[in-house]
């Protein structure tokens, strides 16, 4: 008895900080009409929902307790100023810096100048391009209500971009986004709105940084609009600073035929709480995630991955790999769904762990829901340590034992590694695995 | 004991697994310029034999001595017996996703040869030599190391390895089990490519097939942990003459399959 009533009185409650009245502050920090309606609308959809408990499937294995809101204080609306240059702004058509408190966005081969392609924060795209931005705001990529972190994203956003391209356009080297956060305490949130028109082509990097020993947060929103015919490559990598706790909760929707290469690499942090789904929402789409992750030290990654087929004739495929090391804990949940008529639904899951030593753990759990008929439908997961015969091999060719594990380890991420569309994010993923086997 | 060290030799090995005792008492000689077959019956030991020669962590060695150009390597790891120029072709070669069969080879070479004394140029160039030699197509190189090979791939690879490796002696355990003629062919073709002075050979093997196209000029027969009959090329001949038969009227059927 005494447990429901405090669940019940935790239902009703804000995540700490994040009440009517910092809604309010944020609502004023802009003269935008349709940005403080839009924050309102959302602001309410936030309050509704529940706060997440231990003893939702979902989050037993971490403690929503465990991130630390009390100790981190609100930022307000990331203003626009100069961001440093970067070695990957070359490689992009344009890069969205977001840069310790400042933002800036950088068009290095001329695409938006001619109104086809659209990356602009989201308040500028209210004020300036409400027709391209509003239908995606009303329509949401997300197939299953959001969470309360997801819910607070949307509504507490303090550094928004919408990311528009038109029909037929082929923006070849694409987008980076970059978040680099320094300063102590303080929890940033982005919100990205990606919407790639019919018959479209879009690459997009994300990468998120920040430094060892600074104690920050960031939550994460985000939504991806492929239109029909279009295509959208995506790569999102986290090599956050070993004290970040990150949220993130991202989505996207497919429309007719179209296609999403998503990987995600999930690296850095000290507290990671991810969750990210695709909708194969009309017939014909077509959905390839892959994910790495490495977790090492007491670094806690918890990720859960949806394949939602609201459709018939809809595809995805998802890889996701990891490794554990020290006294690192990873989770993975999959779930594929396939909703009621969604026939001819072709869906595939793996998620392969190795777990290098006793004190790192690695929780697996694939998941199938199924409601549709004739449809195809697999998944499976392993956990183990590395191949003490694929070890002995490469030895008794000379090559020494820590050579020969860091071969294996590294050799265990090619597959999806090799995937990876950008060198340059190839060479941090390289890096990251080496520094992290020591 | 004979005066002369031989370049390797295994003097009264005794290894178990797993508690239970599988060499009992292994002697052996190998000079290079030497080719050695040891032949025995399923479960005599020979496949531990090599694994414990390449210093396997699963095998315990209770007794005896491995020697390789008069050093004990008894206590030594894989990679440094496989640095001192020891080789071992698997009889189940593993796959290892991720690494491609060139890059796998260069490390190899670096490791054995020392990365310093390795020229990129000059290993490419080895290394198709080799390929089109075993004639392994040129895609293989690209592709992860025995990862989806046929069983005939896998150990031509082996073969591909010696030939990059060069080793000073060089074990091949079954290397011909599972194989057509052709492959047979091929994979002695490259190993008497080796065949010389710098090289010594030990063929393990459960089928003499082998034999005729590597010329055996040594015989160990392994019963039961022990080499129970050994001899030079006074044995391989008499063998010649009298047929294997003779061997399997002397030690039983089960010495070999034909």
């Amino acid at each position: 008895m005494a447990v429901g009533l405090e669940q019940e009185v935790k239902n009703e409650a804000f995540v700490a900080g994040f009440d009517e009245a910092a809604s309010r502050a944020l609502a004023g920090e802009s003269a935008v009409p349709a940005l403080r309606e839009l924050r309102e609308v959302r602001f309410a959809e936030y309050r509704a929902v529940p706060l997440p408990t231990r003893r939702m499937e979902e989050w037993r294995r971490t403690d929503p307790a465990r991130f630390p809101f009390e100790r981190m204080k609100r930022l307000p609306t990331i203003p626009r100023g100069a961001c440093a240059p970067h070695a990957w702004d070359d490689l992009f058509d344009v890069i969205v810096s977001v840069e310790d408190g400042a933002f800036d966005i950088r068009d290095r081969s001329g695409v938006l100048e001619g109104g086809q392609v659209l990356v602009a924060p989201l308040e500028q795209a209210l004020r300036e391009h409400a027709d391209r931005v509003k239908p995606f705001l009303e329509k949401r990529a997300r197939a299953e209500a959001p969470d309360k972190f997801e819910a607070l994203g949307d509504a507490f956003w303090n550094a928004g971009f919408f990311i528009h391209v038109a029909p037929g356009v082929e923006l070849e080297r694409g987008v980076l986004l970059r978040y680099r956060q320094s300063g102590a305490g303080g929890i940033l949130i982005p919100r990205v709105i990606v919407a790639v028109g019919e018959r479209s082509r879009a690459v997009l990097v994300e990468s998120m940084e920040s430094p060892d020993g600074v104690e920050l947060m960031s939550v994460v929103s985000r939504e991806f609009h492929v239109a029909e015919g279009a295509k959208l490559q995506s790569t999102t990598l986290r090599a956050w600073g070993d004290r970040t706790v990150h949220l993130a909760g991202d989505w996207a929707r497919l429309s007719r035929d179209a296609r999403l290469e998503w990987i995600t690499l999930n690296f850095g942090g000290r507290l990671t709480k991810v969750r990210f789904g695709s909708d194969g929402a009309e017939p014909g789409a077509n959905a390839e995630l892959d994910g790495l992750y490495f977790a090492s030290g007491e670094q806690h990654v918890d990720q859960k991955t949806l394949q939602v087929h609201s459709s018939p004739d809809t595809y995805s495929r998802l890889l996701y790999k990891g490794v554990a090391k020290d006294k690192a804990h990873s989770v993975y949940q999959g779930q594929i769904v396939a909703r009621p008529g969604a026939i001819r639904v072709d869906a595939y899951q793996r998620n392969n762990n190795l777990v290098l030593n006793d004190g790192a753990r690695a929780d697996s759990m694939p998941g199938l829901q199924i409601d549709a008929d004739d449809l195809k439908c697999s998944h499976g997961s392993t956990v183990g340590n590395l191949d003490e015969d694929e070890l002995f091999y490469l030895r008794c060719r000379g090559i020494d034992e820590a050579s020969a594990r860091k071969a294996l380890i590294r050799g265990f991420f090619e597959d999806v590694a090799g995937r990876i569309p950008h060198e340059c994010v190839r060479e941090v993923v390289h890096s990251q695995v080496d520094a992290k086997i020591g | 004991m004979s005066a002369k060290t031989a370049d390797f030799e295994i003097r009264n090995l005794c290894a178990s697994v797993e508690g239970k005792p599988i060499l009992q008492g292994v002697s052996l000689k190998i000079n290079k310029g030497e080719n050695h077959a040891l032949m025995g019956p399923n479960g005599s030991g020979k496949s531990t034999l090599a694994n414990v020669i390449m210093g396997h962590p699963a095998y315990e060695v209770t007794g005896g001595d491995i020697l390789f150009h008069g050093q004990n390597i008894v206590e030594l790891e894989p990679e440094e017996r496989a640095r001192l120029g020891l080789f071992l072709a698997f009889q189940y070669p593993v796959a290892i996703p991720g690494v491609t069969v060139a890059k796998f080879l260069k490390t190899a070479v670096d490791a054995v040869r020392g990365v310093q004394n390795v020229k990129p140029a000059e290993f490419m160039k080895e290394l198709r030599e080799n390929s089109e030699y075993l004639e392994v197509d040129k895609a293989f190189l690209n592709r992860f190391m025995n990862d989806g090979f046929s069983g005939g791939e896998k150990k031509r690879m082996e073969i591909l390895q010696m030939l990059m490796l060069k080793p000073g002696i060089a074990i091949m355990d079954e290397t011909d089990s599972g194989l057509d003629i052709d492959a047979l062919k091929i994979v002695s073709k490259g190993v008497n490519r080796l065949v010389g002075p710098a090289f010594g050979l030990l063929v393990i093997t459960h089928y003499e097939r082998i034999l005729n196209y590597i010329k055996p000029d040594h015989l160990h027969i392994l019963m039961q942990g022990r080499v129970v009959l050994s001899g030079g090329p006074e044995l391989v001949k008499e063998l010649e003459q009298k047929g294997y038969d003779w061997v399997r009227e002397k030690f039983g059927e089960e010495v070999l399959v034909v």
